[in-house]
């Protein structure tokens, strides 16, 4: 992993000259990045590589950062030192809603997934829109936040890493072949020995709980939340970036994430009244590359393994 | 019981727009193993053509004549847009994994959306009044609205008239040889590519009319109107079983009219969660939903 070490100095530079440099509104854009590359690879692994669609990771995402948000301002008296703790307990509790959506999944072939996790992230924030006690459709404001840029970017960092490296080694593992083996040919797999419910709700329970890891962040990155800011189409936007980097390739996801977070803020100068310049530039780009290059940036592959592919095609 | 009486009559109205609605999903998925995320946008798109076709030909008084033609015009301009939607989104990726679709679908369902807020404008615009409402009589208390009458005359004129189609025509029975067995059909001499497009279009036609009706007894339009009854829709044809179309007619009214019952007993802001709860309920006990049929993994 000697890789990977220079990668984390180099972010760890990066973290502290951009902390000296840059002004806050980078750093908020930073820290998105962050929590977007964390949601694209979770949503990643379970479409990419299980081929199961989920259209609801906004929803497992509300639900981590309301759990978070709510155990830190209602048992720990909004301390920021245990924001690492709430969002450890905000990825359990969205691993548990994950194994709740897998029961009815998985029971057929098909895309059951994709219509179950609609239908749990509409629940989800139909049900939060009731609950007066946080706030309702009002939303959750003054969830504690880290004192520093610096202690948010590292904590991001930090977060997005183990993220990366999990499902980065679970890729390369027995379950992460199990995985390859039941999207290639299910049929195959099962004849092989493989369990293929037992290994696509293991995979959605992963992924679930990284989205709530995910969503734990993301409260406690703004301060505030509110059902609308796990809508539908942040789910949609999760999984453009899941496709834009290439199904199954993790280190194309954070590239994606970070190619659709820096691209609206550059297009926000467009004059488009008060429509969202991004909901027009997500479905062009989803549209255009389903049909021109459906395999993503990068395909299946690595970012290193890509790069070393395009060497051996040119010598 | 007056209540009770009032609330299934709205709820068997909303419903059979529900069954227009879901017969797209349903036929689509039949035919293609494919969620049309875009229909409920085909059907945002039918108001607003009737809506501009209203303003083109001047429409002010209310009349039957204007209403007709509106219809016509929606319910032809919907097929048209669900025609160019499959050829230019879906038809390229017809051998390509179904995940591609799928996802495209999504893309086209939001293009229309947030386009149609820049081109039409995201505010909600009032449907012209195409035809009076008048309270026609009173059965057991309950007022029979000429709307409410309307919306069930003309959905029950549709899905006869798409029985028809699909159990008497030679294209209907070509939509139920591809949908059973696509990869045998060219061999019959059947060309799926015309056959998958005059589904779409078939569907869109319904999207519609269905357009039409809710816009007339709720004259609100908006962009994102699709939204709602598009999922609502999706859920009541899974309810009845995905691919079958009388399941389609039957989980669209029983969605309907469960809704109403949910408004009318004061838990409305739930509204928008019971069509999925139904939803998760089904997949777990009866995932074929009500008629679908258990079909069998082939190995």
């Amino acid at each position: 992993m000697t890789k990977a070490s220079y990668f984390l100095i180099g972010f760890a530079v990066l973290g502290l000259v951009l902390n000296y440099f840059l002004n806050s509104y980078i750093h908020a854009i930073l820290i998105s990045f962050m929590i977007n590359a964390v949601m694209a690879l979770s949503l990643n692994f379970i479409t990419g590589l299980a081929d199961q669609f989920s259209l609801g990771h906004a929803g497992l995402m509300a639900v981590g950062a309301y759990t978070s948000a709510i155990i830190s301002k209602e048992l720990l008296a909004d301390q920021w030192y245990f924001i690492p703790f709430t969002v450890v307990v905000a990825g359990l509790a969205s691993a548990v809603l994950g194994f709740l959506v897998s029961l009815p999944s998985f029971k057929l072939k098909g895309d059951y997934l994709a219509i179950v996790t609609l239908g749990m992230a509409e629940i989800v924030r139909v049900l939060i829109l009731n609950w007066n006690h946080v706030g309702g459709p009002r939303g959750y404001n003054a969830i504690v936040k880290f004192p520093g840029f610096l202690w948010s970017y590292s904590f991001g960092l930090l977060v997005l890493t183990i993220t990366f490296v999990t499902f980065f080694r679970l890729k390369k593992s027995w379950f992460g072949r199990n995985l390859w083996a039941l999207n290639e040919d299910d049929i195959a797999a099962e004849v092989m020995g493989l369990d293929l419910v037992k290994a696509k709700r293991s995979a959605f329970i992963i992924s679930s709980f990284f989205a709530g890891v995910g969503g734990g962040v993301y409260a406690h990155h703004l301060g505030y939340i509110s059902p609308s800011s796990f809508s539908f189409l942040i789910s949609v936007q999760i999984l453009i970036m899941a496709v834009l980097g290439g199904l199954g390739s993790m280190s194309g996801s954070i590239i994606a994430a970070f190619i659709l977070t820096a691209l609206p803020e550059l297009l926000r100068s467009l004059p488009t009244g008060k429509v969202d310049i991004r909901m027009i530039v997500y479905p062009v780009i989803l549209i255009s590359m389903m049909i021109l290059r459906p395999q993503g940036l990068l395909g299946r592959l690595e970012l290193m393994e890509y790069l070393r592919m395009k060497k051996w095609n040119k010598s | 019981m007056e209540e009770f009486f009032q609330h299934t009559l709205n709820g068997l109205s909303f419903g059979s727009i529900y069954a227009l609605v879901a017969l797209g999903y349903t036929m689509v998925y039949g035919i293609l193993g494919m969620i049309n995320f875009a229909h409920s946008e085909i059907y945002m798109m039918g108001a607003f053509m009737c809506y501009y076709f209203a303003l083109f030909m001047g429409f002010s008084a209310p009349s039957p004549i204007n209403f007709t033609l509106g219809l016509l015009a929606a319910s032809l301009a919907a097929g048209m847009i669900g025609y160019l939607v499959e050829k230019f989104a879906y038809k390229p990726l017809r051998n390509s994994p179904k995940m591609n679709s799928l996802i495209t679908a999504i893309g086209v369902s939001i293009l229309f959306q947030f386009g149609g807020q820049i081109i039409f404008g995201a505010n909600p615009k009032s449907f012209p009044t195409l035809i009076e409402d008048k309270n026609l009589f009173e059965v057991a208390g309950s007022q029979i609205h000429l709307i409410d009458l309307l919306i069930y005359g003309v959905s029950a004129l549709a899905l006869v008239g798409l029985h028809f189609v699909i159990y008497k025509t030679q294209t209907g029975r070509a939509m139920r040889a591809v949908s059973t067995r696509s990869d045998m059909t060219p061999l019959m001499g059947i060309d799926n590519n015309k056959i998958i497009s005059m589904t779409f279009i078939v569907g869109s036609v319904l999207a519609g009319i269905a357009a039409v009706l809710v816009s007339i007894k709720y004259p609100k339009i908006d962009p994102m109107m699709g939204n709602k009854i598009g999922m609502s829709a999706f859920v009541a044809a899974v309810f009845g079983g995905i691919g079958s179309l009388h399941g389609a007619i039957i989980g669209g009214l029983l969605l309907g009219v469960g809704e109403y019952y949910l408004i009318g007993y004061g838990a409305s802001t739930y509204r928008d969660a019971l069509s999925f709860s139904v939803l998760i309920f089904i997949l777990l006990f009866k995932p074929t939903g009500l008629f679908g049929s258990k079909m069998k993994e082939k190995i």
